[in-house]
């Protein structure tokens, strides 16, 4: 920060961790507010630690401030001590590195990763005193847009973001913002500009269409502009290699979440599990290099001194010829003392090996996400796995000296029984018993299990989430089951907080009132158990008339129009359509790759 | 190997940040350095590194003291000028000289800190001198002060920290200036206590309840080792 006034001497003076607020850290950067033309600041709406262990974040930042025109700050949800003192001292929300309040930019930008940090949204506007509606806004406020895996269906949002980008915006955040700074020079209207943008690829101005509702169902979007197109379709980098990537990264000086080099080995999924909108929204996949990947994980260890690098994707292990790739950045990386780790690892004795490989030190905890119990869910679900294979793969890391293992599972998804939930409990007694048998030593389990949430752009968006009731009574089966197995450790999601998750993830533009309005009750961090106050939003949605049910739980038919049809995530209906249907037919032979 | 000790300096800019953040901090800059750093043996090698007492969040410092190994041949100079290129703004390196391999460790010759705490006052709190210079008399006066002390599973347990204050007393004013505190405080293994509990427990003899207008900022202007029953600045012979 450059100016330090005593004001805010006094608010770091007093507040938690004041190292999420002083920004000033290695690479970041400061750039002249006179000397750029354009200036936009990106907000993640959840803490600091949170939104610095994200990677688009990080991204985003280099290709703007690559720029030399542009510049691009950041600024996080303050934590609500910290907010009751900006409000306390009437001080408006600042960014990180120049200290200045958001109305001094052109462009704030909000990165959207999960529907749960809506009223953090709200919160920082307000905080940042920017009027919360569009429509309440005028030529000289700052616009607010979103990105991110919300935008894909970012209608309960819609009255409060003057537009969307679709998919990845790497590059279209700087043609944006190119826009901007013409427009800038001229004198034309909001609306003119905003009729501009609409043209861009990838760009999505909700206030340029209508819903039009036959009593619940909504029946169509009219266009209010006749230029505007008719599908949005997603923005995509075609060739990573030469695509912006990070190899200066900002170094928090906080422990955030995941705080080491990241190097992304490649977009989009191949797996094609039916739940996951990660693996729908980001295809198709596209590879970085092998060359490309060794010249940036060095680049970024030798700026950043980080002493354990990621190399990141959906299914890593998916990478074609991961183990020469690993081998040469040992070779590479020999004598930096660098540690190299695998996220999302497959259950496959082929992963076990290179964790191996990639594991020097001691081993903790491996974690897996068989996600089901039964192998006719997992095939439901597409998460094709054998139990043999589980078996195989848990035997081949036990060999390996692994203490420990965390096993991800999901409840609620479509065609469950409680014979599945019970399953969970079975397969994870089997496992018990089976590391005793085999290891002679004690291995810890720890067992997750979250709520099935159906999401935009998946083949289960049409289906309903279990009602509250019915997933409670699932939860109390899996305690008791658990109840008898000392040594397995039961963690689970919030019902009620999925069931919000679901509302919002499925929801339309009518919901935007409920949630402004549980934003001014008070309702804030709502993924955060601590905060999260269900009966301020169930006040919320009576007192604004909607039934959060119809959204979470409600079973849409194949020719419902879809809240976010008009919005085109690069994979076809017919797709989606077809992935249902095999989900639940019962001739599982043709499972074909999908793209 | 190589062993050099250092002392720095922390300003205004990076006084928010935890010891363990300052470790993160240092380690990672020597390790962009490309100076040959030394590192454990063992299972999971880490660098070896320390500094002399920890310093807490939200205080600034004149010159506080670390240590580092070095597998080859480094000059106290040439570590300056490398090193001070990858230190943020707020962090300033004030001297560095080649320690005896077989020298104590740092941590373990810290016994006394000394902090300098200055009353910011805004709108509103207008305590007079005398008030503070009452207050602090009536606590050095108590036989025990009891700051509490989480133990390993959460039992509570407090422990008497008047015997830790080692001396107090604010300087006479003059004219304008503010007011100013004094504290030399006990630290090291035989056990301290943080100045900023000495001001809670200073603020609660004035039961004073103005929350905003007031602030104290500190600054921590030495450390102490033991020399012959005395306290001897750690920076003599550095």
């Amino acid at each position: 920060m450059q100016v330090l006034d005593t004001k805010m001497k006094h608010l770091l003076a007093q507040v938690q961790k004041p190292a999420r607020y002083m920004g000033n850290e290695w690479n970041a950067r400061k750039k002249d507010h006179a000397a750029a033309a354009v200036k936009m600041v990106l907000a993640f709406p959840d803490l600091y630690e949170v939104g610095m262990s994200n990677q688009g974040l990080k991204i985003l930042y280099d290709s703007v401030n690559n720029r030399p025109d542009m510049l691009m700050e950041r600024v996080f949800a303050p934590g609500t001590d910290m907010e009751a003192l900006l409000r306390d001292y009437d001080m408006p929300l600042f960014a990180l590195e120049s200290g200045k309040p958001l109305t001094e930019f052109d462009l704030i930008g909000f990165s959207l990763q999960y529907e749960l940090s809506y009223t953090n949204t709200l919160n920082m506007l307000d905080l940042g005193r920017i009027p919360l509606f569009t429509e309440q806004r005028h030529d000289k406020v700052p616009l607010v847009i979103g990105g991110g895996p919300c935008a894909f269906n970012p209608e309960p949002l819609a009255p409060f973001f003057d537009f969307f980008i679709l998919g990845e915006s790497e590059e279209c955040l700087p043609e944006i913002l190119s826009l901007l700074k013409d427009w800038k020079k001229e004198v034309t209207s909001r609306q003119d500009l905003l009729v501009r943008f609409s043209g861009q690829e990838g760009v999505y101005v909700p206030s340029l269409y209508r819903p039009v509702y036959r009593g619940e169902k909504l029946e169509k979007l009219e266009k209010e502009e006749p230029g505007v197109p008719e599908v949005v379709k997603k923005r995509l980098i075609r060739d990573l290699d030469n695509a912006p990537y990070p190899t200066a990264p900002v170094i928090p000086y906080m422990q955030t979440i995941h705080d080491r080099a990241v190097v992304e080995l490649f977009r989009g999924c191949s797996r094609g599990c039916r739940f996951c909108q990660a693996g729908y929204i980001f295809r198709p996949v596209r590879r970085r290099s092998r060359e490309k990947i060794i010249e940036t994980a060095c680049e970024q260890i030798a700026k950043t001194g980080y002493e354990e690098l990621s190399l990141a994707s959906l299914s890593s292990t998916d990478y074609p010829q991961l183990d020469q790739l690993i081998e040469e950045l040992d070779r590479t990386l020999a004598g930096e003392q660098v540690k190299c780790n695998l996220p999302s690892l497959r259950l496959d004795s082929y992963s076990i090996k290179l964790a191996d490989r990639l594991h020097r030190g001691k081993r903790s905890n491996l974690t897996f996400a068989p996600e089901a119990a039964t192998e006719r869910l997992r095939r439901v679900i597409r998460k094709n796995i054998s139990e043999e294979e589980i078996f195989t793969a848990l035997g081949d890391a036990l060999d390996a000296g692994w203490q420990g293992f965390k096993l991800y599972f999901m409840i609620g998804l479509p065609t469950e029984t409680e014979t599945d939930v019970e399953a969970i409990v079975d397969l994870c007694f089997r496992i018990r018993q089976y590391f005793r048998r085999k290891a002679g030593r004690k291995i810890s389990i720890s067992v997750s299990v979250s709520t099935f949430v159906p999401k935009a752009h998946t083949p289960f968006q049409w289906e309903p989430q279990l009602p509250l009731a019915d997933v409670l009574a699932r939860q109390e089966l899996l305690q008791q089951g658990f109840k008898k197995m000392p040594g397995v450790d039961l963690s689970w999601h919030d019902a009620e907080t999925s069931f919000l998750e679901a509302v919002f993830a499925r929801g339309d533009r009518r919901l935007a009132q409920a949630l402004e309005l549980a934003y001014s009750l008070g309702c804030r961090f709502d993924g955060w158990t601590e905060y999260f106050s269900m009966p301020l939003w169930r006040q919320a949605f009576q007192e604004t008339g909607v039934k959060p049910e119809y959204y979470a739980q409600r079973r849409f038919a194949y020719d419902d129009v879809l809240p976010w049809d008009h919005l085109d995530c690069g994979v076809e209906r017919e797709i989606f359509i077809r992935e249902h249907r095999r989900a639940f037919s019962s001739d599982m032979t043709d499972q074909g790759e999908p793209q | 190997m190589i062993r050099i000790r250092f002392s720095f300096a922390r300003s205004e800019t990076l006084k928010h940040i935890s010891h363990l953040d300052m470790m993160r901090m240092f380690q990672r800059a020597l390790r962009r350095s490309g100076l040959p750093l030394a590192y454990s043996e063992g299972y999971s090698p880490h660098l070896r590194f320390n500094f002399a007492a920890p310093l807490p969040v939200n205080v600034t410092a004149a010159e506080e003291f670390g240590e580092v190994f070095f597998s080859g041949a480094v000059s106290p100079e040439q570590f300056v000028s490398v090193l001070s290129e990858q230190l943020p703004e707020g962090l300033v390196l004030t001297g560095a000289r080649i320690e005896d391999h077989d020298a104590p460790s740092l941590p373990s010759l810290v016994t006394a800190v000394l902090y300098r705490a200055t009353l910011v006052v805004e709108e509103g709190c207008r305590k007079g001198f005398s008030q503070y210079r009452q207050a602090l008399e009536h606590l050095l006066g108590r036989e025990e002060i009891l700051a509490p002390r989480t133990k390993k599973k959460k039992k509570k347990a407090y422990v008497n920290v008047r015997p830790y204050i080692l001396e107090a007393y604010f300087k006479e004013p003059e004219n304008d200036s503010p007011i100013q505190l004094q504290m030399l405080l006990q630290a090291g293994s035989r056990g301290g206590v943080s100045p900023f509990y000495v001001i809670e427990q200073l603020e609660k003899e004035l039961s004073c309840d103005c929350k905003y207008e007031a602030y104290w900022e500190l600054h921590r202007e030495r450390l102490y080792k033991e020399h012959d029953q005395f306290l001897q600045p750690l920076s003599e012979g550095m």
